[in-house]
């Protein structure tokens, strides 16, 4: 199905099951552990033997020699696969570095060796058995220190510069201007799940079980690294135990499980050590950004210029920080600069809302200060360059866009008006804050098919290889399908996450939701006109309700129309321009108070709000929890979520969950999540967009703008740890 | 000796055989037993998704199976996820809450979470916010954002669980030796035995910080002595005028008798570890192992603690404050084994106050700890012992800072720390901050101490 015109009014729009907070159809056999994660396929690959892997140890340079004799006599051990024994390996399209490494090296702990044997314990004793010798080559690991070397470095999607009109002139010529720089340091998704793939071959095929968000492209992936066709391997990912980004593609466990079981002819399983992780994964980069922003005295905006450093390894990305900035506020004058240094430091690449995330941590500090310059409050200044165009392009409008109300319904339901100047509200020994910041987050589509099958009892199963990272995919693809078919969710089976589906649009960029309800919105269409046909009911007013198909005076059981057999249908849904004629974006405003402990500085979150619009929200209990997620994981980005660099060996020192912090349950207070009402025609039949990325987007700023209102200090290095703040933090009285 | 580890899991007696007592339960339970509900986040009991209960005298205890050893189970026991079940052989009614206010997404944690959810309905736990989020200060979810899992467990502190059931296995009278090399005395006088024996074990309390060896650094030690169920260590007692808390007495069992005694440490100690760390860990453990950052040293210290030290050669007293000599060097013979520490009750006109710094709310270790006993009498300080973790390569009393506090007062104290101390300079925080913090934490002190009734604490928020 093409979708190039606006959606009309369709079956989902009865919303007798989509939008209804249904729970959540796999929570059940989550919460009684009964859920197979990918380590965990004893049942399909029941004598797997272990795969343990040895990492790096150091960032850069080449393996000497490697020593796998004692290794190799070591009880239990079946196989050693190495870059030298391993035959010629390709490289992913969506890998930057090599999955494994040697003799060259490209980054700390970048996997060198699987050593498989008969138990964990005896794979991972021979593994400390391999001698290395290495020659270390000096790297580049200090983003501030090379950010002169750093070049324009766009993407494929955003270009590495942009301007509209006169930047410089404007600016310079603004009665009111700020020009600041920013830091977010480098992150880890740190998921509960660490990456994990069981793989098993018979003859030439293989069958991967993979923690994975994207079947199709690391179905590719795995084709192209291993050189065999694509058709040669069966992905497997139903469960994934968390990704945000960081299982977007095969990892070294994939690969190394693949080649470790055909050495050793027998299946195996490789679980990456958690404190192997931050090293040997990607990451988000870190960043230094400058916002510069110039205004008329009545806080119009007329200038506004966003640069953006970032590092990455020999041909890696930029993180894209000034997305947000073409879009989220008025102003005529117009500049943003990706640019990008060679790093040593391990892969950058997404993670959960990548470029806004980040981008948003500055430009609504920036916002922030620019509205205390002008005398504004910062919701007003907002609101006051709020815009319903593309700012670069006036032609082209937002789809939706409901930042005001977002704004003003926040300020309202938060009690904003009570918000004093900075320093003036006590609690005890709490000095007390609140702040504010605007919530951005595109809105991407991407093609997505899905099969639908209908069987005899009126059972509807949906196939799709799109994936459930914990996002809620199954219990909404379970929603559309009733939906469409008149059924009760009881009556919809939703397989996912296999490469033998249907390609879907996989989970990632806030697409996933919207793209793949559509693509099974799509299937099911299909699907009703064949039901239709087989049971010879007229197609003009045929209605699927109660299980039944009715039309004129007839009434059908669904089942029916597979009496003589299965029908099977396939469809995907495909986007025509409507997205490039319409800006489609999610928008919010997040609101915080915060309490700062006068004699010591730390600080406890007291309330957070967020309204989100973001088009229908498909199911009002799982969007939710998505969102209150995302600001948690933006909590922690304010407040302690750092990867610490050793900048003499070039690694993440903190690698392990003892020592990168995530937030815990008393780090979070009372969260709200409001949605506005919204249906977006413009971004698919079933109007709806993401919210899995958009809680985060902004939420940090709004943490250290109620910081700087408690204790009048400006944080613009993230995070906002004790000692940042100490050093100004006015005398305890 | 032949013995095995012997213990109940989920209602069934198990014996281990061919599986060396060192191995972790989680290993143990996954790979050997197949049961694969209860996950591996991370293998150092930080993320609390290896969660299992141990069922003991009519309580529920969430523990981390990452880090428990198999020996340490013996006469143990162990429910897992696997073993919940609801009236009607239907899920447990804690994961059918934990189901309906959508506190599972990715549903790697929740096994986990389910488990703690249990121990704490099971405990009496009430729906008190505190009171959650203390229960689960251990479980880390990366997806949830937690609001749905105190949802859910409010819901749940109202359940009527079903009670643990009875033991099915007798407990040890004697030690056993499991695989010749995990060694479980019953009574002081075997546990001097074998360390007469075996020189070269490790002793084995808890485990919360021997663990990590099987399983983080996946280096199992050789041989242990296990302490945990040797009664003379794990006596706890109160008298007129001091307290005495056995070495293997876990923090949860020395909780109550600290807390009366020393109010100021039940908000310090539900910020150590976790529920799960803290039904594991022991006092002794934690001086033990003699980490500069560790939280009782400094407590214990202020608080004048002595330690009672036994060996096969007898046994001696000594007080803490000669016990830390270096960096994770003690005054402990290599023969020598902690029994006891006992501290005196506050005298008249004393108070005990007590912070912990760290970069997280819950579950961290500290950056700066500080423990201050203070006595005033006719509005003068007339005694002072102030003890900081954090600031140097032990635990130690800023005697400098003491002095200059009974001598010219609160400023001069504070201008005297920086004398006290060379702070370690790391990622947790710089030498400058740490002093710093210790300079304002006695700036807070002043403060409590002119105004008691003033809010300062913790809790307050
Ligand atoms: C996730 C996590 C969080 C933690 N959080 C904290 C925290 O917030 N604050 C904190 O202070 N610590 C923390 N710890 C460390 C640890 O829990 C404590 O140090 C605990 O007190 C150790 O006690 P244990 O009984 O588990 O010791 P074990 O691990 O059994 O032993 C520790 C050491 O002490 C020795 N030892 C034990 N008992 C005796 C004895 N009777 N005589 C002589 N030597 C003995 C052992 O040989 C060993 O060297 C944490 C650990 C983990 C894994
Ligand atoms: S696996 Fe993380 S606490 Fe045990
Ligand atoms: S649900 Fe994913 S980590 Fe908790």
């Amino acid at each position: 199905m093409k979708f190039d015109t606006p959606a009309t009014t369709n079956p989902i729009d009865q919303l007798k099951v989509v939008g209804q907070p249904v729970d959540r159809i796999d929570g059940r056999f989550k919460t009684t552990g009964t859920a197979p994660y990918a380590y965990e396929r004893h049942d399909a690959a029941p004598d797997a033997a272990y795969g343990h892997v040895l990492g790096a140890a150091i960032a850069k340079g080449r393996i000497q020699s490697m020593d796998l004799a004692a290794a190799k006599a070591a009880p239990g051990v079946l196989a050693i696969v190495t870059a030298e024994n391993a035959g010629k390996l390709g490289k992913g399209e969506y890998n930057t570095a090599r999955l494994l490494g040697g003799p060259e090296i490209q980054h700390y702990h970048q996997a060198i060796a699987l050593v498989v044997a008969e138990t964990f314990e005896q794979a991972r004793h021979a593994a400390g058995l391999i001698k290395v010798e290495y020659a270390p080559a000096k790297g580049a690991y200090d983003l501030a220190a090379s950010r002169d070397k750093a070049k324009p470095a766009g993407t494929d999607d955003e270009p590495a510069d942009s301007s509209v009109g006169d930047f410089d002139g404007a600016f310079g010529a603004a009665p009111v201007k700020l020009d600041a720089t920013y830091t977010t340091p480098d992150q880890a998704h740190a998921m509960m799940e660490p990456h994990a793939s069981t793989a098993a071959w018979n003859g030439d095929k293989l069958s991967l079980w993979t923690s994975n968000q994207m079947i199709a492209w690391s179905v590719g992936d795995m084709a192209k690294t291993l050189g065999i066709a694509k058709d040669r391997i069966h992905l497997m990912s139903p469960y994934v135990g968390g990704g945000f980004g960081g299982k977007l593609w095969v990892r070294a466990d994939a690969l190394l499980a693949a080649l470790g079981a055909r050495a050793a002819r027998r299946p195996v399983k490789v679980a990456l050590q958690r404190p192997l992780m931050f090293n040997n994964t990607t990451h988000r980069p870190a960043t230094i950004q400058r916002l510069r922003i110039g205004a008329t005295r009545d806080g119009t905006i007329t200038a506004i210029g966003h640069d953006s450093w970032s590092g990455d390894l020999p041909d890696g990305k930029p993180e894209t920080a000034v997305l947000q900035t073409r879009l989220l506020y008025a102003g005529a004058n117009r500049l943003t600069r990706l640019r990008l240094s060679e790093l040593d430091l391990p892969e950058g690449n997404s993670m959960r809302a990548p470029g806004e995330a980040p981008g948003m941590m500055a430009l609504e500090i920036a916002m922030d200060e620019m509205a205390e310059k002008l005398g504004l409050d910062p919701v007003e200044f907002r609101i006051r360059n709020d815009t319903q165009v593309d700012p670069e392009s006036p032609k082209r409008k937002f789809s939706q866009r409901q930042l005001t109300e977002c704004l003003r319904t926040g300020a309202e339901k938060f009690g904003w008006a009570a918000r004093r100047k900075p320093m003036q509200a006590r609690d005890g020994r709490w000095l007390v804050g609140l702040g504010m910041a605007a919530a951005y987050r595109g809105a991407p589509v991407m093609k997505s098919a899905a099969r639908v099958r209908l069987d005899a009892r009126g059972i509807v199963t949906v196939e799709t290889d799109m994936t459930d990272i914990g996002t809620g995919s199954y219990t909404i693809i379970a929603q559309t399908a009733a939906e469409m078919m008149g059924l009760p969710l009881q009556k919809v089976v939703v397989r996912l996450g296999d490469s033998t589906f249907p390609v879907s649009a996989g989970s990632g960029g806030q697409f996933g939701a919207n793209s793949s309800t559509a693509g099974v919105y799509a299937a099911c269409v299909k699907l009703r006109e064949a039901v239709v046909k087989k049971l010879g009911l007229n197609a003009a007013d045929a209605q699927f309700v109660d299980g039944e198909v009715r039309s004129g005076s007839r009434a059908i059981a669904l089942g029916d129309a597979a009496k003589g057999g299965e029908l099977v249908v396939e469809d995907a849904i495909e986007f025509g321009d409507l997205a490039k004629k319409y800006q489609q974006s999610t928008f919010g405003a997040h609101f915080v108070e915060v309490g700062v402990d006068a004699a010591t500085a730390e600080v406890r979150l007291r309330r957070m709000l967020v309204v989100c619009a973001a088009g229908r929200i498909l199911n009002p209990k799982s969007a939710r929890s998505q969102v209150i997620g995302s600001m948690t994981m933006g909590a922690g980005a304010a407040l302690m979520e750092e990867l610490a660099i050793d900048a003499r060996h070039g690694f993440f020192v903190n690698h392990d969950l003892a020592h990168y912090e995530v937030p815990v349950h008393a780090d979070i207070p009372h969260q709200e999540v409001i949605f506005l009402d919204e249906t977006d025609p413009m971004s698919s039949p079933m109007k709806a967009k993401g919210v899995g990325e958009l809680g985060i987007c902004g939420v940090a700023a709004a943490i250290a703008n109620a910081i700087h209102n408690a204790t009048g200090i400006r944080v613009r290095d993230y995070p906002i740890t004790l000692d940042k703040l100490l050093k100004d933090m006015p005398l305890p009285a | 000796m032949a013995d095995n580890v012997r213990f109940t899991l989920n209602d069934c007696p198990v014996e281990i055989a061919g599986v060396s007592p060192m191995t972790t339960l989680l290993d143990w339970l996954r790979d050997h037993r197949g049961l694969r509900g209860t996950k591996e986040g991370c293998a150092e009991g930080d993320c609390g998704a290896c969660t299992v209960v141990l069922e003991r005298e009519g309580r529920r205890d969430a523990v981390n199976a990452c880090i428990a050893l198999l020996g340490q189970l013996d006469g143990q026991s162990v429910r897992t996820v696997e073993g919940l079940r609801g009236p009607g052989g239907g899920p447990h009614p804690v994961q059918v809450a934990m189901a309906e206010a959508d506190a599972t997404q990715c549903g790697f944690c929740t096994p986990g979470f389910v488990m703690s959810a249990l121990a704490h309905a099971s405990n009496g736990g009430t729906a008190d916010p505190d009171a959650i989020h203390e229960a689960l200060a251990g479980n880390l979810c990366r997806c949830t954002g937690y609001r749905p899992i105190v949802e859910a467990m409010t819901r749940i502190a109202g359940l009527a669980v079903e009670p643990p059931s009875a033991p099915l296995l007798s407990p040890r009278t004697t030690s056993a030796a499991f695989d010749g090399a995990f060694f479980a005395p019953r009574s002081l006088d075997e546990l001097l035995a074998l360390r007469a024996a075996h020189p070269e074990a490790l002793l084995l309390a808890g485990g919360t910080d021997l663990g990590l060896l099987a399983s983080r650094e996946r280096k199992p030690p050789k041989a242990v002595i296990h302490l945990l169920y040797v009664p003379e260590l794990a006596v706890i007692s109160a008298s007129a005028d001091q307290i005495t808390i056995g070495a293997a007495a876990t923090y949860e069992a020395a909780a109550p008798t600290l807390i009366e005694a020393f109010p100021a440490l039940r908000a310090y100690l539900s910020r150590l570890g976790s529920r799960q760390i803290r039904n594991m860990g022991t006092i002794g453990g934690n001086i033990g192992t003699a980490s500069p950052i560790g939280d009782m040293p400094p407590v214990l210290l202020a608080l004048e603690a002595s330690l009672t030290l036994v060996s096969p050669r007898g046994t001696r007293e000594i007080p803490l404050d000669d016990f830390f000599l270096d960096y994770r060097k003690t005054e402990l013979a290599p023969d020598e084994i902690i029994q006891s520490l006992s501290m005196p009750r506050l005298w008249e006109g004393e108070t005990f106050h007590c912070d912990k710094v760290s970069k997280r709310r819950d579950q961290d270790i500290s950056t700066v700890a500080g423990a201050y006993r203070v006595r005033i009498r006719n509005g003068r300080i007339e005694d002072a012992r102030l003890a900081f973790g954090g600031m140097a390569a032990t635990s130690r009393r800023a005697r400098a800072t003491e002095a200059a506090l009974l001598k010219d007062g609160f400023a001069a104290a504070i201008a005297a720390v920086e004398s006290d101390f060379k702070p370690l300079d790391d990622w947790r925080g710089s030498a400058a901050y740490r002093r710093q913090v210790a300079a304002n934490l006695l700036r807070r002190l002043e403060l409590r101490l002119a105004e008691p009734g003033r809010a300062l604490e913790v809790e307050a928020l």
